[in-house]
């Protein structure tokens, strides 16, 4: 098993275990976990005391989860560059869009230009004004 | 506008705190408001950003009180958008002020997240990551990808062009621009009553 890159929009780039063939991602399971608090059990893929029952034959080769399969267990985007040793997994537009819909602002955590990490409801009950801006 | 008890909270879409440091280091004055990186665009699909500069307000219970919006700083960017940054800087006083909101308007076109958007940010996600790396041809695929599934998409369709070695205020953006304009300013949302739409 070698080191791979796991992309998600909340942590950016981490290591996970896992080895590729072909076009194929195949993650080590207790790798997975770690990273996405997602265990493959008997009854299926569960998060703390939510399973999704899976029907997949492909969803694992041997122990290793296939990334892309996982994703779809999940209904989750996916993006696997197996070349690249790259597997990014992002939410799903309904995830996103009901927060947003219902006009809800979620929190996050983000590093700061400056050096650190800054969570936004560290800010508590006021008034704020997120400006998303860029160089380019 | 701090002493009146609203907080700004900065957050760049930039690939390094490099590029972003750079232009808060020529602002006069120095923000000091705390100022983020967000290189994955997380705040993109928390917010629905598709451009930037956007602003997002949000009141004391963490409901957003108005929807993305572009609303430059400065009057610089009204010559380039035709958008009156005193328009918003008013809304905002009456806002903290009372709580008021200003009349919506038929002129913002909301976007919201779509199964093609989401593919595309993962894509430009994962181009960014091995751009990063000095990994460009690996990149390439994957922004090529992400402007297929989002094409009005500026973080993307901009958003990509340091990376990919284009200028962002170059011939391609401008290309861009004309294809966006084309579609109809999708996801344009100003503070101005008699900003184009």
């Amino acid at each position: 098993m070698n080191v791979l890159t796991f992309l998600d929009a909340e942590h950016g780039p981490r290591p996970i275990v896992g080895t590729t063939s072909d076009d194929r991602m195949l993650l080590d399971p207790s790798s997975v976990a770690e990273l996405t608090g997602w265990v493959l059990k008997p009854e299926g893929l569960c998060h703390g005391d939510v399973c999704v029952p899976v029907r997949d034959p492909q969803l694992t080769v041997d122990g290793a989860i296939d990334a892309a399969h996982f994703a779809g267990a999940l209904g989750r985007p996916v993006v696997v560059d197996a070349a690249a040793g790259v597997v990014a997994i992002g939410e799903r537009s309904a995830e996103r869009r009901g927060p947003i819909e219902a006009g809800v602002a979620s929190d996050f955590t983000l590093p700061q230009v400056a050096g650190g990490t800054f969570t936004f409801s560290s800010l508590g009950r006021r008034k704020k004004l997120l400006l998303a801006w860029s160089s380019w | 506008m701090s002493p009146l008890g609203l907080t700004f909270v900065g957050v760049a879409f930039d690939d390094s705190a490099a590029a972003a440091r750079e232009w808060i280091d020529a602002s006069d004055p120095r923000p000091t408001f705390p100022m983020l990186l967000d290189r994955e665009h997380l705040l993109g699909e928390l917010y629905g950003i598709y451009n930037v500069p956007t602003v997002i307000w949000i009141d004391e219970d963490d409901r957003i009180a108005r929807s993305p919006l572009i609303a430059p700083g400065d009057d610089m960017f009204r010559d380039f958008t035709n958008v009156d940054s005193s328009v918003h800087h008013d809304q905002l006083r009456a806002w903290v002020a009372t709580g008021a909101l200003p009349p919506a308007t038929e002129k913002v076109q909301v976007m919201l997240p779509t199964d093609d958007e989401q593919l595309a940010r993962l894509e430009r996600r994962v181009g960014a990551f091995l751009a990063r790396e000095g990994n460009s041809d690996a990149a390439e695929p994957h922004f090529a990808r992400a402007a297929e599934l989002a094409p009005m998409d500026w973080t993307i369709r901009r958003g990509t062009m340091p990376l990919r070695g284009d200028d962002p205020f170059g011939e391609k953006f401008f290309a861009f621009m004309e294809e966006w304009t084309a579609a109809g300013l999708p996801g344009y949302g100003s503070a101005d009553p008699d900003a184009p739409s």
